[in-house]
């Protein structure tokens, strides 16, 4: 090769992708209507991070003066008085009503709320309460791996996609870390190499020789095999022009759009099993605010998007659960502030096909002698949900090794696939 | 048709086959891949920002210890590059009410001058150890700037700043002053009538005993009662203020010792240095320090020793990190630290300099958005995580490639405001081999070796093996390519 030859390959532009690391396999992407052939949920997990005040998402308005009294500020005024007042579900509790959104969601028989639910340790610490959660050992803290990756390793199915497992953000979530490999995700549309156009391949090519691609040996380097794994999907998604369905509107913010992702993710049928996705800002401390406020609006952006999520997956609700947790609950008295404090028993939600709209709550009340020092008890163990989710929708009965040293109960919140 | 994943297995290459279940086994945190290290680099890769060649030169004519203790004694270096740009900031050295004024008229430039003063300084100063030192405490105090920006600026430069290397005991106290935390962690709205326990409870899960450190629930109570009235008032900005009327009188045990009754601030100020020189405190502080500087899973010898360090010298910080890092122990753990997001931009910045310059650092600063660590910007009160686990994931990984390619591209007119001079950066060579072991020396701190050094010279040289003499046009093709890949490689990321 001489000086011209060289000169001359400059001007190329891009050159095409290297054979070795990507096959000429671009198959046209369509959005199928109907996507779930597998015989088990897609699972998407939402982690509310700081602690939510279940109390005021679905509020017990049935409770009178306990509540009322203890909550001179910020309560949420009875149904039946006006746009501000709790969204009555069963003559005893009411969704707050920026939750109006999921109003509709429960009309449709896919909502099930469990009221007093969490996780047992009385850790009031926001950081070992959900590491106690999202590990599934609550109180246990040598456990190495999530719940969720603990699900992944012993399905008696597996998957090789490297959508198997997405956490949306920066970070990945602990209840999906450990042995089974999962994908950090940002932004679908961003995920691919910069590089000089004309040397995109050699770069590429070479990044993956320099990361052993072919056959990791640390865990970096798995990291960087999934990047390659999953470049070559992306690029066929074109997410920017993603129309979601019936009309579906979802919150201009990192959680909707980490919900739009995954609902993306859901119709290009490409082996997602489960979603992580965070919503943070719970921690209440300060002028939370009633109706409306602080709360107000992060709990409007959180139904807005589940109800968002729900409408565009219509097609695909049925094979669809989703579920939301927090790593506690917060005071049943508001503090000075005109905020809440650190509490224990919480509101899960579940959406999906195998949802049935009802409020779940061994409900022992809010009188003072009812209350674990001072907050609402944890009267249903947030693994009972899981498991049920586990055995009814994911299809996996092996909670003994998920949930390890916990025997689960059923509470029949969900309908078998 | 739609990807199935049938199809999508059989038909994706190697690296989807290398994912494939089975095929992959859990695999230790250990890298595979990490750049040699001499006891001086290894010293000079945990105590600054990122290796330079000026760095070298000073650890090799003062020695291992002479080089830490002038760095210690840092307040005797001279530190021109931060000069100037405080001299150009002059907003970070103003009162509250100045700083305030400027937020009104103009929040934005406020935040960036503050933001890049962290990446800067941590990028420019002579004084190196201590710029990682107040990345270490900005962590362990950890508060977020966007709501709190002027008092912020006064916790960055009045607690965290002024302490990094001096008595724990001081930064303790200056930070539970300081109306940032007290702000943050609501210790402002906490009255004998109505005790809020937020700051109370992460004075001793985080700051000071550890979440293990053996106190209880009413221990937490009482802490909080303790601290009643440590605030700040209005029309007083940016100070602290205490306020008898709210402070709660009676008598308090904390971890078993007695607080008297009828104290005001002094009984909080007792319980301060009390909590301060805890043995447990020196435990968590020791094991935090080990995570930061050393390895993600401290021996516990070396916990210990370093706990007994910290005790012995009362609190001072200087003499705790001398101590970790003249441990035989400290010698142990090369190459298996993670580099930070953050750590990773201004280590970039560091090997780039001189050829580099930041005129406008917007861009710079917005790339640590997808990087995962903007500055100040971690809103839980626990800090950015320490260890590698939580950074290890496959969308943070491909934001370090992309930071790495756009960074050697930053010449070529892509982002306003920063300019990168390639001919400045990597020296003539007379044949491909001698081109890619001088940047990998210069980025890398030793050349590449075996089939990672083959793959790099294969693709920067065509094919045409190390001996390939190249030329002026060359370099020029392939420079920016050649820097992007080994800021990428995973030499870069372990250090």
């Amino acid at each position: 090769m001489n000086r011209r030859d060289v000169m001359q390959s400059f001007g190329l532009g891009v050159i095409g992708l290297s054979p070795s690391l990507f096959p000429r396999w671009m198959p046209k992407l369509a959005f199928a209507p109907h996507g779930q052939t597998a015989n088990r949920d897609v699972l998407v997990a939402i982690f509310q991070r700081g602690g939510m005040d279940g109390l005021n998402a679905v509020v017990p308005f049935g409770e009178g003066a306990n509540y009322y009294d203890r909550r001179p500020t910020i309560a949420i005024a009875e149904p039946g008085n006006g746009d501000e007042s709790a969204i009555d579900l069963n003559g005893f509790f009411g969704l707050h009503p920026a939750l109006r959104p999921l109003k509709d969601v429960w009309d449709a028989g896919n909502l099930t709320v469990i009221h007093g639910a969490g996780s047992p340790d009385p850790s009031r610490s926001h950081f070992d309460a959900m590491e106690f959660m999202e590990r599934g050992t609550p109180g246990v803290k040598t456990t190495a791996s999530g719940w969720i990756n603990r699900h992944l390793q012993t399905a008696s199915w597996q998957n090789d996609s490297p959508f198997r497992a997405v956490g949306m953000g920066a970070l990945i979530q602990s209840a999906l870390r450990g042995q089974a490999a999962t994908l950090a995700l940002q932004s679908i549309s961003d995920f691919h190499l910069n590089g000089r156009d004309d040397q995109l391949a050699g770069i590429t090519s070479t990044l993956a020789s320099l990361y052993s691609v072919a056959a990791p040996n640390d865990l970096l380097q798995r990291e960087a095999a999934q990047i390659y794994a999953t470049m070559d999907i992306l690029r066929e998604l074109d997410p920017d022009n993603y129309q979601p369905s019936y009309g579906a509107q979802y919150p201009d913010t990192e959680f909707g759009q980490a919900l739009r992702q995954i609902a993306i993710l859901i119709k290009a049928d490409l082996g997602l099993e489960v979603a992580c996705v965070d919503i943070g800002g719970w921690d209440t401390h300060e002028n939370q605010g009633g109706a409306n406020g602080t709360y107000a609006g992060l709990i409007g952006e959180m139904g807005q998007g589940l109800a968002a999520f729900h409408l565009d997956l219509t097609d695909y609700m049925s094979g669809v659960t989703v579920v939301t947790m927090s790593e506690f609950g917060r005071r049943v008295t508001e503090n000075a502030s005109e905020g809440t404090d650190h509490g224990h028993g919480n509101v899960m939600f579940m959406l999906g096909g195998g949802a049935t709209s009802q409020v779940y709550a061994d409900w022992g009340g809010l009188a003072t002698d009812q209350l674990d020092d001072g907050d609402l008890k944890v009267t249903t163990d947030y693994r009972d949900i899981l498991s049920e989710i586990l055995i009814k929708r994911l299809g996996n009965n092996a909670v003994d090794r998920i949930f390890p040293g916990y025997t689960p109960s059923m509470h029949d919140l969900l309908t078998a696939r | 048709m739609r990807i199935s994943r049938r199809t999508f297995l059989k038909s994706s290459g190697a690296s989807a086959a290398a994912l494939a279940a089975g095929s992959v086994t859990w695999l230790g945190a250990h890298p595979a891949k990490a750049a040699p290290n001499s006891p001086e680099l290894h010293v000079l890769n945990r105590a600054t920002w990122g290796i330079t060649p000026a760095d070298i030169a000073e650890i090799q004519a003062r020695g291992i210890e002479g080089w830490l203790d002038w760095q210690l004694d840092f307040e005797n270096i001279a530190d021109p590059e931060v000069g100037k740009y405080l001299q150009r900031k002059p907003i970070l050295n103003s009162d509250a009410r100045g700083i305030a004024r400027a937020i009104d008229r103009d929040y934005g430039s406020v935040h960036e001058a503050l933001l890049w003063g962290r990446v800067h300084r941590a990028a420019f100063s002579t004084r190196q150890l201590y710029e990682r030192a107040v990345e270490f405490w900005t962590d362990h105090f950890n508060i977020p700037s966007p709501d709190l920006l002027m008092e912020k600026i006064l916790d960055d430069r009045d607690v965290i700043r002024k302490h990094a290397l001096g008595n724990f005991r001081d930064l303790l106290l200056a930070s539970a002053m300081s109306p940032a935390m007290l702000i943050y962690l609501d210790n402002i709205f906490s009255s004998a009538e109505n005790p809020n326990e937020n700051y109370a409870r992460e004075l001793m899960e985080l700051h000071t005993l550890g979440v293990d450190g053996g106190y209880t629930e009413q221990d937490v109570k009482n802490v909080a009662r303790a601290l009643t009235g440590w605030g700040i008032r209005d029309g007083w900005p940016g100070r602290f203020y205490f306020d008898l009327n709210v402070h709660d009188y009676g008598e308090k045990s904390v971890l078993g010792r007695t607080f008297p009754a009828d104290r005001g601030i002094e009984e909080g100020l007792e319980l301060l240095d009390f909590l301060a020189l805890h043995p447990s405190t020196a435990r968590h502080l020791a094991t935090k320090l080990l995570k930061f500087f050393v390895t993600d899973e401290p021996p516990q010898s070396f916990i210990e020793s370093t706990a007994q360090a910290y005790l012995v010298a009362e609190g001072d910080i200087g003499a705790t990190i001398r101590h970790i890092f003249t441990s035989a122990e400290f010698y142990q753990f090369t190459g298996a630290k993670y580099r930070r997001p953050l750590d990773i931009m201004v280590a970039s910045i560091r090997v780039l300099s001189p050829a580099l310059d930041v005129s406008d650092p917007e861009w710079i600063l917005w790339e640590l958005n997808p990087l995962g660590q903007m500055p100040f910007h971690w809103y839980p009160p626990d800090g950015y995580p320490l260890a590698a686990a939580p950074w290890l994931n496959s969308g943070a990984l491909l934001a370090r490639w992309n930071f790495a390619f756009n960074m050697a591209r930053s010449d070529e007119g892509w982002y306003e405001g920063v300019s990168f001079n390639r001919d400045l950066f990597i020296p003539d060579a007379l044949t491909v081999g001698e081109w890619v072991d001088g940047a990998a020396a210069q980025i890398l701190g030793a050349p590449l070796a075996g089939a990672d050094r083959d793959a790099v010279i294969a693709f920067v040289g065509d094919d045409n093996g190390p001996d390939f003499e190249i030329w002026d046009e060359w370099r020029e093709w392939k420079t920016s390519s050649l820097i992007g890949l080994l800021l990428s490689s995973p030499y870069f990321q372990w250090i």
